[in-house]
């Protein structure tokens, strides 16, 4: 009796142990550059449509990168990036302030949508696309200073480091595996220090630097 | 014990596949998410408000009546931290730890969040318009005299609506009660110099004797006191490094900072003071002289345990370095002749010639509708007569919990329930809120309006306490609020014009501008720049000493006799976190250990070595500690800080309520206490319980910081030699 129960208490950990490891397994590779699932949100924004390029001549060529956008930087709406830790979702007011002059697409159903958050009030609840786990912690402004600021790295090229071409895309898709090793991958590589130096660093490799 | 159950090697087993999957599984999220939380934006961002950037606000902290002035630090609409307020008179940028627990205070899970009224044994919730309605029609036909209002100490605009209601109801009866004051010393000082509180110039004196005034602990106003203290150990001041010299039967905080701790006989105080008049020989005045010409050093050495030769030495040394400074504290005010041992030691104060140097006037205080009303235990005696008499119909109560900290003698329990109506006032269901009919949840201090008048203030102020951050609870409401909803009741006319206690507040600070050092300046202007340094400067005039200290009427007990039944003495003592319990349930403060013992979670007995060795008692004994008026248990804890015939347990522990960190740790120590009081101010004299300890047969591990064999520093030898006091020179120490 007591024989039985030990195997099936033993059987029950074995049982919980392969089953809760492979719940937590990273999901399977789907590209090359680790894509992200779709994410649902809220409102489909088009990233493509406020990034993207600006250049009606090459609207007709499919083989050219998509086009008919308006080429903001990604600063102006996620406007926290360079001065605080997180890049922060732009406030509503941010995109009424726009909008409510736009008369072309005000009733386009995104736009409708997007007022009618704004009549109430109400915070847009998005998705976050690159949630890192609560350990870690990722600072936007010191990338953000250090690529474009002092180096004078085009903004989307040093956004995109992480966040990928994110102006040929709607709502953000995750593009690459934002994993430990990923990021030290990027830290070891030597940089100028800045635009006119010739001298180079790294990025920090101390635990510390992230784990906090 | 289980049967037939796992051996050893089974067990063993189970554990590490268990452990192996626990590992295996992680805990929460341990790699990047995709589309799973929600990330809530601004909709209308203020233009300094940046994600991840803390904002700091300032405020004022209520955490007890210090009244330091505080910031906190908002990040995305919550308050996270907080700090002293560099621009403050008191606190200047500093803080202590019961302040900085302040935000569990805030967050606590235990907070009310409803209105609630009784229901047998039960309570219910219901509305704010019904529960202020249902006060409304218990006071009708309730005649004044029948309805009374207990607080603890009030000062500020919250006091205004108090006094305002309490007159529209025809009431005089506001008791004001603290369970722990230093309400015999205001006494002896407003005899002494004319005003409660003198300023105190720490800073300024060669030596202090301190009679158990624990002064960087929990007396007055500790956080000023401890940076008076810094300057006035810095060698490098005109007057040269202090010498401080602390009196008194169970070691605070302050003793372990003293140059020299002298361990006294309960009660003696007086006789010491007295005794160094007497050795302070010529150059006194003589009325000073004749009163303490029968205490010579032999007589005083008897009576009170300190070697002869370290009453003469004190007194050399209090001659030889002027300015001093002499303090009376809990340890000398806690007796049946406290008020005599207090101004013993005031008088001791004016003979050294201190007064008008290291005790200064405090500058007279202006607008007297708003200055601080203090508490103490006679107002709860009073209370409690007129309880037990059944002269009261209603009873409000905010800011106090006497159901714990009255001793069971009182029987103030029993009395509360011949009142049919009792309204509380509560942050948590605490043992008081247990015995209402009614309980309103307060907003916490971190998002509640006010204003306060510390009771020892350094220059004239009043500090704003203004929100941190919106409402946890959506149902909780200020204590002003309430206050103007109830008054509305009664004065609608008067206070129409007020649609809450913030526009209440903001009126009556603008209207006096002008006295404020506004003149001329723009009401919103004026009211922005007093919130952003949340205190304002108060005119007052340059105040003077009054009334002097004399040997008229000054007598002194003899030391109290041994009781055969009861042997010692118990010495509640008041921790710098714990006070009178009344922040018991934050767990920050429980787990921080105390200074001197370093117990945690718990209360503790604290007994002399040689007293333990004679009961047989060694550390993490259970014993009994039995008064003639209850008795609690606890863990024993060896403590070479206590004079031997006296114990010590510490106040604040043993709730029986008030939430899940607070109920059941420990045991309070309240409730053993004799009904004994001053002569002279009616305060409950805390220190005169004469108790018995027994073991009770069980043993614990005490669960403390410090190394095993108390302190010793990681298996290496003692630091500290433990001289006894019969050898040691002071002459040659200062």
């Amino acid at each position: 009796m007591h024989r039985f129960l030990r195997l099936s208490i033993l059987l029950a950990g074995m049982f919980s142990a392969i089953g809760s490891y492979a719940a937590d397994a990273p999901p399977p590779l789907t590209t090359p550059d680790e894509l992200g699932p779709p994410i649902e949100q809220p409102i489909e924004f088009p990233h493509m449509r406020h990034a993207g390029l600006h250049n009606p001549a090459d609207d007709a060529d499919p083989s050219k990168p998509a086009t008919g956008g308006m080429e903001i930087n990604c600063m102006y709406c996620h406007t926290y990036a360079r001065r605080s830790m997180v890049a922060g979702i732009p406030p509503l007011r941010k995109c009424i302030g726009c909008h409510q002059s736009i008369e072309s697409v005000r009733e386009s159903p995104r736009i409708k949508k997007l007022f009618e958050y704004w009549d109430a009030k109400k915070a847009i609840p998005w998705k976050k696309v690159h949630d890192l786990p609560d350990f870690v912690r990722f600072n936007h402004e010191r990338h953000v200073q250090r690529f474009v600021f002092q180096q004078g790295r085009p903004v989307q090229e040093a956004c995109g480091y992480c966040h990928g071409d994110i102006k040929t895309m709607t709502v953000a898709r995750r593009q690459k595996p934002i994993t430990m090793g990923w990021c030290a991958e990027c830290h070891q590589k030597d940089h100028p220090v800045d635009a006119t130096s010739t001298k180079t660093t790294h990025g920090p490799n101390d635990c510390f630097t992230c784990h906090k | 014990m289980i049967e037939n159950g796992f051996n050893r090697r089974d067990f063993l087993k189970v554990l590490g596949w268990g452990g192996t999957a626990v590992a295996l599984s992680g805990c929460g999220n341990t790699s990047i998410e995709n589309g799973k939380e929600t990330v809530v934006s601004y909709v209308e961002p203020e233009d300094y408000a940046i994600p991840s950037i803390g904002v700091y606000f300032n405020s004022t902290c209520a955490q007890c009546d210090a009244g330091c002035n505080i910031e906190g630090r908002v990040r995305e609409g919550r308050v996270l931290k907080l700090e002293g307020n560099p621009g403050s008179f008191i606190n200047r940028g500093k803080m202590c730890g019961l302040g900085q627990a302040g935000v569990q205070a805030h967050y606590n899970p235990d907070r009310v969040r409803e209105p609630l009224l009784r229901n047998g044994s039960q309570g219910e919730t219901l509305t704010w318009d019904k529960a202020l309605s249902l006060i409304n029609d218990k006071l009708n036909g309730v005649k004044g005299e029948e309805i009374a209002f207990l607080t603890g100490g009030v000062s500020g605009h919250v006091k205004v609506l108090l006094n305002n209601y309490l007159d529209a109801l025809g009431s005089k009866n506001h008791y004001a009660y603290e369970a722990v004051s230093p309400s015999v010393v205001r006494a002896a000082n407003k005899k002494a110099y004319g005003v409660e509180m003198p300023r105190l110039r720490l800073d300024k004196a060669k030596v202090i004797v301190s009679f158990g005034a624990d002064f960087l602990g929990a007396w007055v106003s500790p956080v000023h006191f401890s940076q008076q203290y810094a300057q006035f150990r810095k060698g490098n001041r005109p007057e040269g490094r202090g010498v401080l010299v602390q009196i008194e039967s169970k070691m605070t905080l302050t003793g372990a900072n003293a140059d020299r701790w002298i361990p006294i006989r309960p009660g003696t105080e007086g006789i010491l003071a007295l005794g160094i008049v007497n050795a302070l020989g010529a150059g006194i005045p003589a009325d000073a002289v004749a009163a303490a010409k029968d205490y010579t050093a032999d007589r005083v050495s008897k009576d009170t345990g300190v070697p002869a030769e370290q009453i003469i030495r004190l007194a050399e040394l209090l001659k030889e370095r002027s300015p001093s400074l002499v303090l009376a504290g809990a340890a000398a005010e806690g007796y049946a002749h406290g008020s005599q041992n207090a101004a013993a030691i005031a008088l001791l104060n004016q003979v050294l010639g201190n007064v008008g140097k290291t005790v200064e006037a405090p500058a007279n205080a202006q607008f007297a509708q708003i200055t601080p009303t203090t508490g103490n235990r006679a107002a709860l005696r009073s209370l409690n007569d007129s309880m037990a008499q059944g002269k009261l119909k209603v009873l409000f109560s905010y800011g106090a919990n006497p159901v714990y900290t009255a001793p069971d003698a009182l029987k103030l329990q029993d009395n509360l329930k011949k009142v049919p109506f009792k309204v509380v006032f509560a942050h948590y269901l605490d043992e008081t809120a247990l015995e209402a009919d009614l309980v309103l949840p307060l907003d916490s201090a971190l998002e509640d309006w006010g204003t306060s008048i510390p009771e020892y203030q350094v220059e004239p102020h009043l500090s704003i306490q203004q929100p941190l951050m919106e409402r946890l609870y959506p149902n909780t409401r200020g204590v002003g609020d309430i206050l103007l909803a109830l008054l509305k009741q009664r004065r609608a006319d008067e206070y129409k014009a007020y649609e809450d206690f913030y526009s209440y507040l903001r009126g009556a600070v603008v209207q006096n501008k002008a006295a404020l050092g506004g003149a001329g300046a723009d009401d919103d202007a004026f009211w922005n720049e007093t919130l952003s340094n949340a205190l304002v400067k108060l005119p007052g005039a340059a105040g003077s000493l009054s009334g002097k200290a004399s040997a008229v009427g000054l007598t002194l007990p003899a030391p109290a006799a041994e009781v055969v039944a009861y042997p010692l003495r118990l010495i509640p003592s008041v921790s710098a976190s714990m006070r009178d319990g009344r922040h018991a349930n934050l767990s920050w403060l429980q787990e921080s250990p105390d200074p001197l013992t370093t117990v945690v979670w718990d209360s503790w007995v604290e007994i002399h070595p040689k007293t333990a060795a004679k009961l047989g008692i060694v550390e993490g004994d259970i014993v009994e500690v039995a008064s003639q008026n209850g008795s609690v248990t606890s863990q024993a804890y060896l403590f070479p800080g206590i004079h031997p015939d006296a114990i010590s347990m510490p106040l604040g522990y043993g709730h029986e309520a008030m939430g899940r960190y607070a109920k059941g740790t420990g045991v309070n120590v309240f409730k053993i206490l004799d009904p004994v009081f001053d002569k002279e101010t009616g305060e409950l004299a805390i220190n005169e319980t004469n108790v018995r300890i027994s073991k009770v047969g069980n043993r614990v591990v005490v669960v403390k910081e410090e190394g095993p064999n108390g302190g010793s520093q990681l298996g290496r030898k003692k630091i500290a030699v433990k001289v006894s006091s019969d050898k040691v020179d002071l002459s040659k120490e200062v």
